[in-house]
């Protein structure tokens, strides 16, 4: 866009200008960072496994990068982090967040947004994305957002919405789907675009393996609280686990096609999940000692899908997800007219290729070009890809569960599917549960 | 007249040859199961249901000189029909799940026509060869390896002793599939490189469980739902679309992994199959194909196959796109008649046609694809037909009035492969 191509050229004059614009728009935010050797201040939003994570990563791509607040539903994550990079020596001098920049509860997002922190990192399940990241866009924020980023269209739409408030603002979205930043991986696929596997005719992509942490419950949780800090096993906090995981080798078909699909047909169950045993000690704690409707703590995410994503040229190609016994797969492949690839490292056929390059670890060099474009000022916006990606998947498991193909643009724009709570409803209280999909629900 | 009824192997290649020799010496000198020119085929109809009526009714259609003679069934109330309809004499009529064999007993019987629970099916195909009867069977033809063994073995029996054998796979007699299928072969789509191939639809019929009805003959009444008849419906119905896929790459899949469940139609009432299938077949050059089938009320449906090859696609029956376009524009006989009237034909032309090893073969590929999801296991083919023990044949000696509780629905983790042991699994999971 015309503002980075300035930028491109005066790179001094980008930060006044970005902060203008912030300030004119009548933002309370902090504007995007300032450039040179300034410190990039960081806020974490979700401090669990993956935030943790995320943290990590984030302060090793880069020197200048500071923590000044952590936010997320639960209190005790949030020390629980701060404690953790603090006594990191690895970070030391680097992790500087004042009592008054922990923030908890279910409006914590909104908190955070407040603070002068310049990149905000998001992990929380994935439900609030969308919200999150529009508070964020709007304080001024760049994002660095773990995948997937909404489990319904709704969500899908906040975000595409917030990328390109982030485009107009100059600000930049980078996500959490990591093999985009794998060398090996960029450069297979820019020979794969320029037509080394010829026209593109099939493609698979797998992740189906073992099952995933169930959590059982936490003295003082309010049902909805539990539910949250269990999030996997609810589609409406999850997207269920063809949303959830499997986006990432969605995200790279998508990556091959250069776009989502255009048709989805699918099919799928939940045949052998089962946490009866720690549900029924869920639903003991959480009413009075009695076991009576423990069920609905089992969960309603499936554990298989098996989808056929219908790209814009015509070709058809499987995506195969789900937890469970049996065998284990995960990964990718592309079929061309004149070969085809692992869409990692290797291309077989008229022209044989095999990256030989340096390998990164993806979910460091994430960062690392995140901040480098914020810092060249030339920031990344990976917002709308993310969004395909992820409404690629909804759409996947809205196929299996409803028994009905559809295009996507029903998908996109015409789809009302909202699972979501208003913030406005969400506080500590009842939780939200609703039937097993039938694999015949309404579309809606 | 040929009498193979109590002959050896090896008489019976003997007697064969001689029939064969004797055939190309005189050209009218026939076993009599070999009826030429305008003898009339005596046709016997075993399993006189929805699917074994409408084949005697085909059959008939099909070709003059066609004569129903005998029936059998398990059930007397569904022998009625055609009894009546064909005038058939009540001392042909058969009732009981042994009466196949009576029926097929005398030597004026030259066609079977089997149209039993596919469960049934390696048996008493085995019988109508052994009895030296040509046979025209339903899909699929097996429901376990074990029987897809029988199902093999006897068409290689009836090779030996040029007796015909047609499956009621349709699409194959079908001009708009042949003449595709012809141009694929030769190179119109280039190399085959994906395929997909789907039978989604609404439910079939059911039978509740009627007072007074025992396991057995309620499970037979209701067959469509219990595995060691049906095969459930990715063997029972998608084998015609899998029977397409293995046509187009002229080869088998080398390997299978399938995911599945029921979790719409999960009501007592419908057994304990499955409601849908997702399954990757990998065939040589691991080209990965595509096969869904759900049987789900109100879903998108979808009945169809498409290959996809390095220079075009195609539906397989009667369109090709991309470098060799092309439309097949010529008649379109109906295909249920058109496999009985080539059947009838070439057993009059003596010059019989076997399909019983390549019918065995695309429901071997059903049956793995439906294992591979029960168990959610991957495995190969060659591991499949040579170390799997699973056997669903109909117990020895099963009568009507036994008590046969329905089999637990497959469930993933706690199914059991029979035959796979642990290790491999490790093995594989590495690998993958």
């Amino acid at each position: 866009m015309a503002l980075s191509e300035k930028n491109k050229r005066r790179p001094e004059k980008y930060a006044a200008v970005a902060a203008g614009a912030v300030a004119a728009a009548g933002s309370i935010g902090r504007t995007a960072y300032t450039q040179g050797s300034d410190k990039i201040k960081v806020g974490l939003l979700g401090c669990g496994g993956r935030g943790n994570g995320a943290l990590g990563h984030c302060l090793q791509a880069d020197p200048g990068v500071e923590v000044i607040a952590l936010a997320d539903l639960f209190e005790n994550q949030v020390r629980r982090t701060r404690d953790t990079f603090a006594k990191n020596e690895k970070f030391k001098g680097r992790v500087n967040i004042n009592d008054d920049h922990l923030f908890w509860g279910f409006d914590c997002h909104e908190k955070l947004a407040r603070c002068e922190a310049d990149l905000l990192l998001m992990a929380t399940a994935p439900a609030f994305r969308g919200r999150q990241m529009l508070a964020a866009v709007k304080a001024g924020k760049h994002i660095f957002t773990e995948k997937p980023i909404a489990t319904d269209p709704v969500g899908c739409r906040q975000v595409i919405e917030a990328s390109k408030i982030a485009e107009q603002k100059g600000l930049a979205i980078v996500a959490g789907t990591q093999r985009r930043h794998e060398f090996s991986r960029v450069e297979l696929m820019k020979r794969i675009h320029d037509g080394a596997i010829g026209k593109l005719v099939g493609g698979q992509c797998y992740w189906y393996g073992g099952g995933i942490w169930y959590r059982g419950y936490v003295q003082g949780m309010s049902e909805l609280e539990w539910q949250c800090y269990n999030w996997y096993h609810f589609a409406w906090l999850s997207g269920d686990q063809i949303c959830e995981q499997h986006i990432h080798n969605i995200d790279v078909m998508n990556w091959c096609f250069n776009g989502p699909p255009r048709k989805f047909t699918a099919v799928g169950g939940r045949g052998c999940r089962d946490y009866s045993k720690q549900a029924k000690e869920v639903c003991s704690k959480l009413n009075n000692g009695s076991e009576a409707g423990w069920e609905k703590y089992n969960g309603d995410i499936w554990d298989h899908i098996f989808a056929e994503f219908e790209y814009p040229n015509g070709a058809r190609a499987l995506s195969f997800s789900g937890h469970g016994p049996g065998t284990g797969r995960s990964g990718e492949k592309i079929v061309g007219t004149k070969g085809t690839s692992d869409c990692n490292s290797r291309i077989s056929g008229e022209n044989p290729w095999q990256y030989e390059g340096q390998s990164v670890n993806g979910q460091l060099q994430e960062h690392i070009d995140l901040i480098k474009s914020i810092r060249d000022g030339k920031p990344l916006n990976e917002g709308q890809q993310v969004a395909d990606s992820t409404l690629t998947a909804i759409g996947g498991r809205i196929a299996a569960y409803t028994g009905r193909s559809f295009n996507w643009s029903w998908l996109l724009n015409a789809s009302k599917l909202e699972l979501v709570p208003k913030q406005e409803n969400l506080r500590p209280g009842p939780g939200i549960f609703g039937p097993i999909a039938t694999g015949r629900d309404q579309l809606t | 007249m040929m009498k193979t009824r109590n002959l050896t192997r090896r008489e019976l290649l003997k007697s064969s040859a001689m029939a064969a020799g004797t055939l190309a010496l005189t050209g009218v000198t026939v076993p009599f199961s070999q009826a030429r020119g305008s003898d009339t085929i005596r046709v016997g109809v075993v399993g006189c249901g929805g699917r074994g009526s409408e084949a005697a009714r085909d059959c008939v259609k099909s070709s003059p000189g066609v004569e129903i003679v005998a029936l059998a069934d398990a059930f007397g109330d569904r022998l009625d029909g055609l009894k009546k309809e064909f005038k058939v004499r009540s001392d042909r009529c058969f009732v009981g799940l042994d009466a196949y064999k009576e029926m097929m007993a005398p030597d004026d019987i030259n066609l079977v026509i089997l149209g039993t629970p596919p469960g049934f099916r390696p048996r008493q195909f085995a019988e109508a060869i052994d009895r030296g009867k040509n046979v025209f069977m339903e899909k699929p033809v097996a429901v376990c390896p074990a029987g897809i063994k029988m199902v093999i073995e006897a068409s290689e029996k009836a090779a030996e002793k040029k007796l015909a054998v047609v499956a009621g796979t349709q699409r194959r007699h079908q001009p708009a599939y042949i003449e595709t299928m012809k141009r694929i072969h030769d190179g119109a789509i280039g190399e085959i490189v994906s395929a997909q191939c789907y039978w989604n639809q609404g439910g079939l019929w059911v039978n509740k469980r009627q007072p007074n009805q025992s396991d057995v003959e309620w499970q037979l009444r209701n067959w469509l739902y219990f595995t060691w008849l049906s095969g459930d419906h990715i063997v029972e119905q998608h084998v015609h679309n899998i029977d397409v896929i293995n046509w187009a790459f002229n080869a088998l899949p080398e390997s299978v992994q399938g995911l599945g469940g029921r979790q719409y139609r999960t009501g007592p009432e419908y057994g304990n199959i499955y409601d849908h299938f997702g399954v990757e077949f990998f065939y040589p050059n691991d080209v990965r194909t595509i096969s869904m089938c759900r049987q789900i009320e109100s879903a998108t449906d979808n009945v169809s196959e498409r290959v996809v090859g390095t220079k075009g696609v195609s539906d397989c029956c009667g369109i090709i796109e991309g470098e060799n376009p092309w439309r097949y524009e010529g008649p379109n006989p109906n295909p249920y008649v058109q496999e009985h009237a080539d059947l009838i034909k070439s057993i009059r032309d003596g010059s019989p046609l076997n399909e019983g090893q390549r019918i065995a073969e695309s429901t071997l590929c059903a049956i793995m694809g439906r294992e591979s999801a029960y168990s959610r296991q991957q495995f190969k083919r060659s591991w499949f037909t040579s170390r799997c023990t699973l056997s669903l044949l109909p117990p020895e000696g099963l009568t009507l009035s036994d008590s046969k509780p329905v089999d637990p629905v497959a469930v993933p983790g706690v199914y059991e492969l029979p035959g796979l042991v642990q290790e491999e699994a490790g093995r594989k999971k590495r690998r993958a």
